[in-house]
Protein backbone atom coordinates (compact mmCIF):
# COMPACT_ATOMS: atom_id res chain seq x y z
CA UNK A 1 0.00 0.00 0.00
CA UNK A 2 0.76 4.04 -0.62
CA UNK A 3 2.19 5.38 2.50
CA UNK A 4 0.12 9.18 3.26
CA UNK A 5 4.06 10.51 3.03
CA UNK A 6 4.69 9.33 -0.78
CA UNK A 7 1.07 10.15 -1.69
CA UNK A 8 1.86 13.68 -0.62
CA UNK A 9 5.57 14.37 -2.24
CA UNK A 10 4.46 12.83 -5.47
CA UNK A 11 1.35 15.25 -4.93
CA UNK A 12 3.27 18.41 -4.38
CA UNK A 13 5.83 17.50 -7.26
CA UNK A 14 2.88 17.11 -9.70
CA UNK A 15 1.10 20.36 -8.37
CA UNK A 16 4.24 22.26 -8.63
CA UNK A 17 5.03 21.07 -11.79
CA UNK A 18 1.62 21.63 -13.08
CA UNK A 19 1.52 25.50 -12.02
CA UNK A 20 5.21 25.67 -13.74
CA UNK A 21 3.51 24.24 -17.35
CA UNK A 22 0.27 26.19 -16.75
CA UNK A 23 2.24 29.77 -16.12
CA UNK A 24 4.53 29.37 -18.89
CA UNK A 25 1.23 28.68 -21.58
CA UNK A 26 -0.30 32.13 -19.63
CA UNK A 27 2.80 33.94 -20.77
CA UNK A 28 2.93 32.12 -24.10
CA UNK A 29 6.09 30.79 -23.78
CA UNK A 30 4.78 27.11 -24.00
CA UNK A 31 2.33 26.69 -26.88
CA UNK A 32 -1.40 25.08 -25.11
CA UNK A 33 -1.09 22.64 -28.42
CA UNK A 34 2.45 20.62 -26.72
CA UNK A 35 1.64 21.43 -23.37
CA UNK A 36 -1.67 19.69 -23.25
CA UNK A 37 0.02 15.98 -23.33
CA UNK A 38 1.86 17.13 -20.35
CA UNK A 39 -1.04 18.55 -18.58
CA UNK A 40 -3.21 15.36 -19.31
CA UNK A 41 -0.33 13.27 -17.55
CA UNK A 42 0.13 15.39 -14.70
CA UNK A 43 -3.72 15.48 -14.16
CA UNK A 44 -3.69 11.65 -14.62
CA UNK A 45 -1.20 10.64 -12.39
CA UNK A 46 -2.18 13.36 -10.01
CA UNK A 47 -5.51 11.44 -9.89
CA UNK A 48 -3.90 8.14 -9.01
CA UNK A 49 -2.40 9.77 -6.65
CA UNK A 50 -5.27 11.00 -4.27
CA UNK A 51 -6.99 7.66 -5.01
CA UNK A 52 -4.90 4.82 -5.05
CA UNK A 53 -8.10 2.72 -5.11
CA UNK A 54 -8.54 3.57 -8.89
CA UNK A 55 -5.82 1.91 -9.96
CA UNK A 56 -5.86 -1.18 -7.49
CA UNK A 57 -7.84 -3.87 -9.83
CA UNK A 58 -5.89 -2.41 -12.39
CA UNK A 59 -2.84 -2.94 -10.31
CA UNK A 60 -3.99 -6.19 -10.00
CA UNK A 61 -4.50 -7.14 -13.58
CA UNK A 62 -1.15 -6.45 -14.46
CA UNK A 63 0.26 -8.30 -11.77
CA UNK A 64 1.43 -5.00 -10.33
CA UNK A 65 1.32 -5.52 -6.33
CA UNK A 66 1.13 -1.90 -5.13
CA UNK A 67 -0.23 1.08 -6.38
CA UNK A 68 2.34 3.08 -5.99
CA UNK A 69 4.36 1.31 -8.79
CA UNK A 70 1.30 1.79 -10.82
CA UNK A 71 1.99 5.36 -11.02
CA UNK A 72 5.53 5.28 -11.99
CA UNK A 73 4.40 2.65 -14.38
CA UNK A 74 1.41 4.73 -15.63
CA UNK A 75 3.88 8.08 -15.84
CA UNK A 76 6.64 6.62 -17.55
CA UNK A 77 4.11 5.26 -20.48
CA UNK A 78 2.90 8.92 -20.35
CA UNK A 79 6.14 10.40 -20.97
CA UNK A 80 7.84 7.75 -23.44
CA UNK A 81 4.29 9.06 -25.46
CA UNK A 82 4.92 13.30 -24.55
CA UNK A 83 8.74 12.48 -25.80
CA UNK A 84 8.19 10.74 -29.13
CA UNK A 85 5.36 13.38 -30.13
CA UNK A 86 8.29 15.63 -29.44
CA UNK A 87 10.67 13.75 -31.74
CA UNK A 88 7.38 13.93 -34.76
CA UNK A 89 6.98 17.56 -34.47
CA UNK A 90 10.96 18.42 -33.86
CA UNK A 91 11.53 15.94 -37.22
CA UNK A 92 8.48 18.26 -38.94
CA UNK A 93 9.44 21.61 -37.52
CA UNK A 94 12.92 20.87 -38.37
CA UNK A 95 12.16 19.67 -42.55
CA UNK A 96 9.72 22.96 -42.51
CA UNK A 97 13.58 25.24 -41.36
CA UNK A 98 15.14 23.52 -44.22
CA UNK A 99 12.62 24.11 -46.76
CA UNK A 100 12.02 28.05 -45.54
CA UNK A 101 15.99 28.49 -45.55
CA UNK A 102 16.34 27.17 -49.05
CA UNK A 103 13.17 29.30 -50.31
CA UNK A 104 14.86 32.53 -48.52
CA UNK A 105 18.50 31.28 -50.49
CA UNK A 106 16.67 31.24 -53.67
CA UNK A 107 14.68 34.53 -53.32
CA UNK A 108 17.76 35.97 -52.12
CA UNK A 109 19.62 35.24 -55.59
CA UNK A 110 16.54 36.49 -57.29
CA UNK A 111 16.58 39.77 -55.70
CA UNK A 112 20.52 40.17 -56.28
CA UNK A 113 19.42 39.47 -59.95
CA UNK A 114 16.77 42.01 -60.26
CA UNK A 115 18.34 44.29 -58.05
CA UNK A 116 21.47 44.29 -60.90
CA UNK A 117 19.11 44.32 -63.81
CA UNK A 118 17.22 47.47 -62.35
CA UNK A 119 20.96 49.47 -61.95
CA UNK A 120 21.57 48.34 -65.38
CA UNK A 121 17.88 50.28 -66.91
CA UNK A 122 18.54 52.94 -64.74
CA UNK A 123 22.28 53.52 -66.06
CA UNK A 124 20.96 52.74 -69.37
CA UNK A 125 18.54 55.51 -68.77
CA UNK A 126 20.59 58.13 -67.18
CA UNK A 127 19.14 57.76 -63.68
CA UNK A 128 21.53 57.57 -61.15
CA UNK B 1 18.90 13.35 -84.59
CA UNK B 2 16.83 16.15 -83.83
CA UNK B 3 18.96 18.69 -81.91
CA UNK B 4 17.29 19.91 -79.01
CA UNK B 5 19.18 22.52 -77.22
CA UNK B 6 18.50 21.37 -73.03
CA UNK B 7 19.57 23.19 -70.92
CA UNK B 8 21.92 22.27 -68.31
CA UNK B 9 22.89 23.18 -64.54
CA UNK B 10 26.00 22.25 -62.51
CA UNK B 11 25.11 22.38 -58.95
CA UNK B 12 27.97 23.51 -56.98
CA UNK B 13 27.57 22.55 -52.68
CA UNK B 14 30.27 24.95 -51.25
CA UNK B 15 31.02 24.64 -47.72
CA UNK B 16 34.66 26.49 -46.80
CA UNK B 17 35.76 26.19 -50.61
CA UNK B 18 37.01 29.12 -50.48
CA UNK B 19 40.93 27.64 -51.68
CA UNK B 20 39.57 25.86 -54.48
CA UNK B 21 35.75 27.18 -56.15
CA UNK B 22 37.31 29.73 -58.08
CA UNK B 23 39.30 27.41 -59.88
CA UNK B 24 35.81 24.79 -59.86
CA UNK B 25 34.07 27.05 -61.56
CA UNK B 26 37.04 28.18 -63.91
CA UNK B 27 36.89 24.56 -64.78
CA UNK B 28 33.38 24.07 -65.69
CA UNK B 29 33.71 26.91 -68.07
CA UNK B 30 36.97 25.71 -69.25
CA UNK B 31 35.64 22.44 -70.36
CA UNK B 32 32.13 22.59 -70.31
CA UNK B 33 31.01 25.54 -71.40
CA UNK B 34 27.08 24.91 -72.67
CA UNK B 35 26.93 24.00 -68.85
CA UNK B 36 25.80 26.63 -66.48
CA UNK B 37 26.84 26.29 -62.81
CA UNK B 38 24.97 27.42 -59.37
CA UNK B 39 26.89 27.62 -56.23
CA UNK B 40 25.10 26.75 -52.94
CA UNK B 41 26.90 28.25 -49.99
CA UNK B 42 26.00 25.99 -47.03
CA UNK B 43 26.83 28.89 -44.45
CA UNK B 44 30.75 28.84 -44.64
CA UNK B 45 32.15 29.97 -41.87
CA UNK B 46 35.18 31.41 -44.29
CA UNK B 47 34.96 34.04 -46.93
CA UNK B 48 33.33 31.22 -49.35
CA UNK B 49 30.51 34.13 -50.17
CA UNK B 50 32.14 36.90 -50.35
CA UNK B 51 34.98 35.61 -52.79
CA UNK B 52 31.77 34.61 -54.97
CA UNK B 53 30.14 37.67 -54.73
CA UNK B 54 32.76 39.98 -55.71
CA UNK B 55 33.89 37.52 -58.31
CA UNK B 56 30.37 38.41 -59.46
CA UNK B 57 29.82 33.96 -59.50
CA UNK B 58 25.63 32.49 -59.36
CA UNK B 59 25.64 31.76 -55.57
CA UNK B 60 22.53 30.90 -53.86
CA UNK B 61 23.28 31.62 -50.07
CA UNK B 62 21.74 29.36 -47.46
CA UNK B 63 21.14 31.85 -44.08
CA UNK B 64 21.54 28.27 -41.71
CA UNK B 65 23.67 25.71 -42.28
CA UNK B 66 21.94 22.63 -43.93
CA UNK B 67 24.55 19.87 -44.51
CA UNK B 68 25.58 18.79 -48.14
CA UNK B 69 22.14 17.27 -48.58
CA UNK B 70 19.84 20.36 -48.51
CA UNK B 71 22.32 22.08 -49.68
CA UNK B 72 22.14 19.84 -53.31
CA UNK B 73 18.59 19.91 -52.65
CA UNK B 74 18.53 23.59 -53.43
CA UNK B 75 20.30 23.15 -56.02
CA UNK B 76 17.79 20.85 -57.50
CA UNK B 77 15.17 23.35 -56.99
CA UNK B 78 16.62 26.05 -58.37
CA UNK B 79 17.36 23.52 -61.64
CA UNK B 80 13.36 22.97 -61.46
CA UNK B 81 12.64 26.77 -60.72
CA UNK B 82 14.64 27.60 -63.99
CA UNK B 83 13.73 24.99 -66.43
CA UNK B 84 16.95 22.90 -66.34
CA UNK B 85 16.57 20.01 -68.62
CA UNK B 86 19.62 18.18 -66.81
CA UNK B 87 21.72 19.19 -63.47
CA UNK B 88 24.76 17.46 -62.54
CA UNK B 89 26.43 17.51 -58.62
CA UNK B 90 29.87 18.84 -58.83
CA UNK B 91 31.61 19.43 -55.78
CA UNK B 92 33.49 22.34 -54.80
CA UNK B 93 36.47 21.11 -53.52
CA UNK B 94 38.40 20.06 -57.08
CA UNK B 95 37.71 16.36 -56.43
CA UNK B 96 35.91 15.89 -59.99
CA UNK B 97 36.81 17.22 -63.31
CA UNK B 98 34.26 18.90 -65.71
CA UNK B 99 35.97 17.07 -68.66
CA UNK B 100 33.97 14.65 -67.81
CA UNK B 101 30.96 16.95 -67.60
CA UNK B 102 30.06 16.32 -71.88
CA UNK B 103 30.71 12.52 -72.07
CA UNK B 104 28.13 12.11 -68.61
CA UNK B 105 25.44 14.37 -70.75
CA UNK B 106 25.89 12.01 -74.03
CA UNK B 107 25.41 9.07 -71.87
CA UNK B 108 22.24 10.62 -70.46
CA UNK B 109 20.76 11.06 -73.57
CA UNK B 110 21.79 8.55 -75.70
CA UNK B 111 21.64 5.23 -73.23
CA UNK B 112 18.31 7.64 -72.24
CA UNK B 113 18.94 7.23 -68.57
CA UNK B 114 17.64 9.03 -66.51
CA UNK B 115 20.56 9.34 -64.02
CA UNK B 116 24.49 8.90 -64.96
CA UNK B 117 26.79 8.08 -62.07
CA UNK B 118 30.91 8.99 -62.33
CA UNK B 119 32.37 6.22 -60.80
CA UNK B 120 35.66 5.84 -59.66
CA UNK B 121 35.58 1.86 -59.53
CA UNK B 122 34.77 0.94 -63.06
CA UNK B 123 38.28 1.33 -64.34
CA UNK B 124 39.94 1.78 -60.69
CA UNK B 125 41.62 4.70 -61.70
CA UNK B 126 43.03 8.04 -59.87
CA UNK B 127 42.28 8.70 -56.71
CA UNK B 128 40.24 5.70 -55.10
CA UNK B 129 39.64 6.64 -51.60
CA UNK B 130 40.87 4.61 -49.20
CA UNK B 131 41.26 0.60 -48.34
CA UNK B 132 37.98 0.99 -45.12
CA UNK B 133 36.26 3.20 -47.35
CA UNK B 134 36.29 0.98 -50.52
CA UNK B 135 35.37 -1.83 -48.41
CA UNK B 136 32.05 0.18 -47.33
CA UNK B 137 31.15 0.86 -50.88
CA UNK B 138 31.60 -2.58 -51.56
CA UNK B 139 29.20 -3.05 -49.07
CA UNK B 140 26.56 -0.33 -50.03
CA UNK B 141 27.16 -2.14 -53.75
CA UNK B 142 26.16 -5.10 -52.78
CA UNK B 143 23.31 -4.30 -50.60
CA UNK B 144 21.65 -1.73 -53.53
CA UNK B 145 21.65 -5.47 -55.49
CA UNK B 146 20.18 -7.29 -53.22
CA UNK B 147 17.49 -4.88 -52.58
CA UNK B 148 17.11 -3.76 -56.15
CA UNK B 149 18.83 -5.44 -58.35
CA UNK B 150 20.64 -3.31 -59.80
CA UNK B 151 24.86 -2.76 -59.72
CA UNK B 152 25.97 0.21 -58.94
CA UNK B 153 29.78 0.13 -58.55
CA UNK B 154 30.11 3.73 -56.94
CA UNK B 155 26.61 4.52 -55.13
CA UNK B 156 28.66 7.04 -52.80
CA UNK B 157 29.72 9.08 -55.91
CA UNK B 158 28.43 12.48 -55.16
CA UNK B 159 29.46 12.88 -59.05
CA UNK B 160 25.90 12.63 -60.74
CA UNK B 161 24.21 13.98 -63.50
CA UNK B 162 20.06 13.81 -63.36
CA UNK B 163 17.50 14.39 -66.00
CA UNK B 164 14.18 16.32 -65.39
CA UNK B 165 12.30 13.34 -64.40
CA UNK B 166 15.15 13.16 -60.87
CA UNK B 167 15.43 16.68 -60.41
CA UNK B 168 11.49 16.76 -59.84
CA UNK B 169 11.49 13.74 -57.48
CA UNK B 170 15.30 15.33 -55.89
CA UNK B 171 13.36 18.74 -55.23
CA UNK B 172 10.73 17.28 -53.72
CA UNK B 173 12.76 14.97 -51.07
CA UNK B 174 16.12 15.08 -50.33
CA UNK B 175 17.83 13.04 -47.44
CA UNK B 176 19.69 15.88 -44.99
CA UNK B 177 23.21 13.83 -44.47
CA UNK B 178 24.54 11.44 -46.64
CA UNK B 179 22.06 11.17 -49.35
CA UNK B 180 24.03 9.26 -52.27
CA UNK B 181 23.29 5.98 -51.68
CA UNK B 182 19.88 6.15 -50.34
CA UNK B 183 18.90 8.76 -53.41
CA UNK B 184 20.57 5.91 -55.75
CA UNK B 185 17.99 3.36 -54.66
CA UNK B 186 15.56 5.72 -54.75
CA UNK B 187 16.08 6.20 -58.51
CA UNK B 188 16.42 2.76 -58.37
CA UNK B 189 13.09 1.44 -57.06
CA UNK B 190 11.23 4.19 -59.01
CA UNK B 191 12.07 2.26 -62.10
CA UNK B 192 14.35 5.09 -63.31
CA UNK B 193 17.52 3.76 -65.45
CA UNK B 194 20.80 4.73 -63.67
CA UNK B 195 23.77 4.15 -65.51
CA UNK B 196 27.55 4.76 -64.85
CA UNK B 197 30.51 6.12 -66.68
CA UNK B 198 34.19 5.31 -65.43
CA UNK B 199 35.89 8.60 -64.23
CA UNK B 200 38.80 9.60 -62.42
CA UNK B 201 38.62 11.41 -59.61
CA UNK B 202 41.60 13.77 -57.97
CA UNK B 203 42.47 14.33 -54.22
CA UNK B 204 41.04 16.82 -52.55
CA UNK B 205 42.34 20.49 -53.48
CA UNK B 206 40.74 21.92 -50.30
CA UNK B 207 38.79 21.79 -47.71
CA UNK B 208 37.97 18.61 -45.49
CA UNK B 209 35.82 15.27 -46.79
CA UNK B 210 32.33 15.50 -45.07
CA UNK B 211 32.82 12.21 -43.50
CA UNK B 212 35.53 12.09 -40.75
CA UNK B 213 36.55 9.11 -38.89
CA UNK B 214 34.01 9.93 -36.03
CA UNK B 215 31.34 9.82 -38.27
CA UNK B 216 31.56 6.69 -40.04
CA UNK B 217 30.11 4.88 -37.54
CA UNK B 218 26.87 6.68 -37.53
CA UNK B 219 27.36 6.68 -41.57
CA UNK B 220 27.67 2.96 -41.38
CA UNK B 221 24.53 2.81 -39.06
CA UNK B 222 22.08 5.21 -40.83
CA UNK B 223 22.88 4.66 -44.40
CA UNK B 224 22.37 1.36 -44.53
CA UNK B 225 18.68 1.67 -42.85
CA UNK B 226 17.71 4.22 -44.98
CA UNK B 227 18.43 2.39 -47.51
CA UNK B 228 16.46 -0.52 -46.56
CA UNK B 229 13.93 2.06 -45.25
CA UNK B 230 14.08 3.43 -48.69
CA UNK B 231 13.80 -0.15 -50.44
CA UNK B 232 10.32 -0.70 -47.88
CA UNK B 233 8.16 2.83 -49.08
Amino acid sequence: MMTLKIQIIIGIILVSGLCYVVNLIRKNKVELKYALPWLGAGVAVLAIDCFPVLMNELADLVGIGSPVNMIFFVGFLFVLVIVFAMTVALSIASSSVKRLTQKIALIEKRVRDLEEVIAKNNEKNGYK
Amino acid sequence: MVCVIMKKLAIIPAYNEAESIIYTVKDIQKNAPDFDYIIINDRSKDNTYNLCIEAGLNILNLPLNLGIGGAVQTGYWYALENGYDIAVQFDGDGQHDAKYLGIMADTLIQKKANMVIGSRFIEKEGYQSSGIRRIGIRFFTVLIYLLTGEKITDPTSGFRMCDRKIIEMFADGYPKDYPEPETTTKALRNKFKVDEIPVKMRAREGGKSSISLKKSIYYMIKVPLAIIIERMR
